[in-house]
């Protein structure tokens, strides 16, 4: 990306053509067109990279992929919440709890990630690289539609080798909030509300129940937060900090990140001062 | 209007319908991912037909290219997975149209279809009560019959559809037909 | 033995399938916890491959420049290449710009590297130390597709299941009610690194028969060598 223009790399073989067959140095042609993968010189049916690799004897040798999530988004008349959990798992290894689930591709333009980490962050740093190209070719920024078409096309053009990623793309742009969810069979939709991963079951209970349009802007991030939190609760494969963010006219805020065991004693508490 | 993904219902103001042009619409189902990228080109396609020649395709044209472009990509590394219905009306030979495309890029004009399991349960009761010469009217009612017959005996829910129908007078959007009833 | 099976003719056969794999897990361990003005990184020293030891004395560091090293395990096939094709890299670079690349540059460019081969990974779990632009410690955990995580400590490779929470507890004092983290010194970072490789040398047959501790300061590197189980 950037960092191959600090590299000059692709500069330096078109410069010496003949040394770097000798050193014999692989292409990696992502550092200057981050969009072309190296594609294996077996059928895509057989590139067998999902959440293991086998070795020679047949085992299953395990691929540290970060998977497993619980990630929201849910548009109201005061903008776009987007909440998440932090865990990330490999098999029942829990890889990190700390993981940043909401990508900051740009001060108007927040990315989630569920599926494969690696995936999630590589097409999204991708996504705030083109967003900015764009900004700087047309001198405005670009909608959340735009840039939600742009991620759906990167992926789809990879289809079937076996990429894992299930994002919503949220911002602010000139048609006021927008939501989108893009995945990687090629999905791409606007909505209302979205949740995504393992325990987007448990969100949407949470979330469904308590979604309205007009909530004031305490309560959608109470919401969002709630619903997150009760995944972490019911769902294996979540858990470790809860994030809740909040896209209004000017751009995102933070507005918190707490330790989901923190909230679950709050929550207990609130519980039993009621009855 | 449901999207579905594995047991859950994503999204339930879904359109599968795309507009082609002035008269002509495309109703896709199949692989997601393909269903929109495959008719965004198409409609694409045709659009940019209308723009080089000043005129547009007919609907049997547009159906003549739709399946030419499925059938090239079938045969290539990566195919598009999608099934198709294309209903326009042709002005200047006053007559509507409708044709059946699958995966394959087998193509059949026909009178009416449904795709998918929602077939399995419709065909018959469209079968019973299609008429030729039906009005609007008439034809708003079949169709509400066969998507309370899908509420009665399929699984899954599909509550809403979305109905629109192609004229002489262009493409006009009509009220969500919302299944009624239940399996005796 | 070959006439015969002309004879039947291929097409007599049902079809079989031929397996290929280019993977294999050839164990060890690897440990970095950073400080405020050092970072320490350590590997064990065995190399095998199930229950066979092929080597007892093979350090799985690689020194990339002054102040950035790499810790990497898995199949030793793809370490290897890996860091070649870095190293290459860092060569070129400092050859374009007469400067050595910084840690937070060759962290990113491992993450663009590994993803370049998204699609058939190499199989190695990645911990790349060293100080940044301010001369504090730092250490970067990578999966094999090269997700990339900024930490303080970490541990990789065949025991990270029973050193990365021993780590949490003795440094991060993680669900510790009235326990402040102690502060990183480099004598804590030491000791902690000697008892994680100790206990998992004792539990895992892939971690074992000795320890490299290499340190990162300002002032230079130094590594120090330790001797584990050797069974």
């Amino acid at each position: 990306m950037a960092l191959e223009a600090l590299h000059g790399i692709t500069r330096y073989h078109s410069k010496n053509e003949m040394l770097r067959d000798e050193m014999m140095i692989p292409d990696m042609e992502n550092l200057s067109n981050q969009c072309q993968l190296a594609i294996p010189s077996i059928p895509k049916g057989e590139v067998n990279v999902g959440e293991y690799l086998v070795d020679e004897t047949g085992r299953k040798i395990k691929l540290n992929y970060a998977h497993g999530t619980t990630t929201l988004g849910f548009k109201f008349d005061g903008g776009v919440i987007m909440a998440v959990d932090s865990r990330a798992t490999s098999g029942q290894y829990i890889g990190s709890g700390n993981v940043k689930k909401i990508i900051e591709i740009n001060p108007y333009l927040l990315g989630t990630m569920a599926g494969g980490a690696a995936d999630c962050t590589y097409w999204e740093r991708v996504l705030a690289k083109q967003c900015r190209i764009y900004e700087l070719r047309n001198r405005e920024r670009i909608s959340v539609a735009a840039a939600s078409k742009l991620l759906a096309n990167m992926v789809y053009q990879y289809k079937g080798y076996g990429l894992s990623m299930g994002v919503m793309i949220a911002g602010w742009d000139k048609k006021g909030p927008g939501l989108y969810y893009v995945d990687n069979d090629g999905n791409r939709m606007p909505g209302n509300a979205f949740s995504v991963g393992s325990g987007s079951i448990y969100a949407y209970g949470v979330l469904d129940s308590g979604y309205s349009k007009d909530l004031s802007d305490a309560e959608a991030q109470e919401l969002g937060r709630r619903a997150i939190y009760h995944a972490t609760h019911r769902d294996a494969y979540s858990g470790g900090i809860v994030r809740v963010y909040h896209i209004k006219e000017d751009g995102w805020i933070k507005i918190s990140e707490e330790d989901c065991k923190d909230l679950h004693y709050k929550y207990a508490d609130e519980k039993s001062a009621f009855s | 209007m449901s999207h579905l993904q594995s047991i859950m219902v994503q999204k339930s103001d879904d359109d599968k319908m795309h507009q082609l042009s002035s008269n002509l619409i495309m109703a896709v189902s199949g692989e997601a991912g393909d269903t929109t990228q495959f008719a965004e080109y198409i409609a694409k396609n045709i659009q940019l037909y209308k723009m080089r020649n000043g005129y547009e395709l007919t609907p049997s044209a547009a159906v003549h290219f739709t399946r030419h472009t499925l059938a090239t990509h079938l045969r290539s590394r990566e195919p598009y997975f999608v099934n198709l219905l294309m209903g326009g009306f042709d002005p200047d030979s006053n007559t509507s149209e409708l044709y059946y495309m699958d995966y394959l890029a087998a193509s059949v004009p026909v009178k009416y279809y449904a795709f998918g399991y929602g077939g399995m349960f419709t065909l018959a009761v469209m079968d019973k009560d299609y008429r030729p010469n039906m009005n609007v009217d008439e034809a708003y009612e079949l169709l509400k019959k066969c998507a309370n017959e899908i509420k009665r005996r399929f699984i899954i829910n599909l509550p809403k559809f979305r109905v629109r129908v192609i004229s002489k007078d262009g493409i006009k959007e009509l009220p969500y037909v919302v299944a009624e009833g239940e399996a005796a | 033995m070959a006439t015969e099976v002309m004879e039947v003719g291929d097409y007599m056969r049902d079809p079989r399938k031929h397996h290929f794999s280019p993977y294999m897990d050839n164990g060890g361990t690897t440990v970095a916890i950073a400080g405020d003005d050092f970072v320490m990184v350590a590997s064990d020293l065995r190399l095998s491959r199930g229950f066979n030891i092929f080597s007892r004395e093979q350090s799985k560091i690689f020194g990339l420049t002054p102040k950035t090293m790499l810790a990497s395990t898995g199949c030793w096939a793809d370490v290897l290449t890996l860091n070649k094709v870095l190293q290459a890299r860092l060569t070129m670079y400092s050859h374009e710009h007469h400067d050595v690349m910084s840690t937070t540059a060759v962290a990113q460019l491992l993450s663009t590297m590994l993803y370049w081969r998204r699609f058939f990974p190499y199989y190695v779990s990645n911990i790349l130390v060293g100080l940044d632009e301010e001369g504090k410690g730092v250490v970067y955990h990578y999966d094999p597709v090269g997700h990339m995580e900024k930490l303080t400590y970490s541990a990789a490779g065949a025991s990270v299941s029973q050193i990365q929470p021993l780590l949490d507890n003795q440094i991060d004092a993680l669900n510790m009610k009235n326990v402040t983290p102690p502060k990183m010194t480099k004598e804590l970072a030491h000791q902690l690194i000697h008892d994680a490789f100790i206990s998992a040398a004792e539990r895992d047959i892939n971690t074992g028969d000795g320890v490299i501790i290499h340190t990162i300061t300002k002032e230079g590197t130094s590594e120090e060598k330790i001797k584990l189980r050797r069974d």
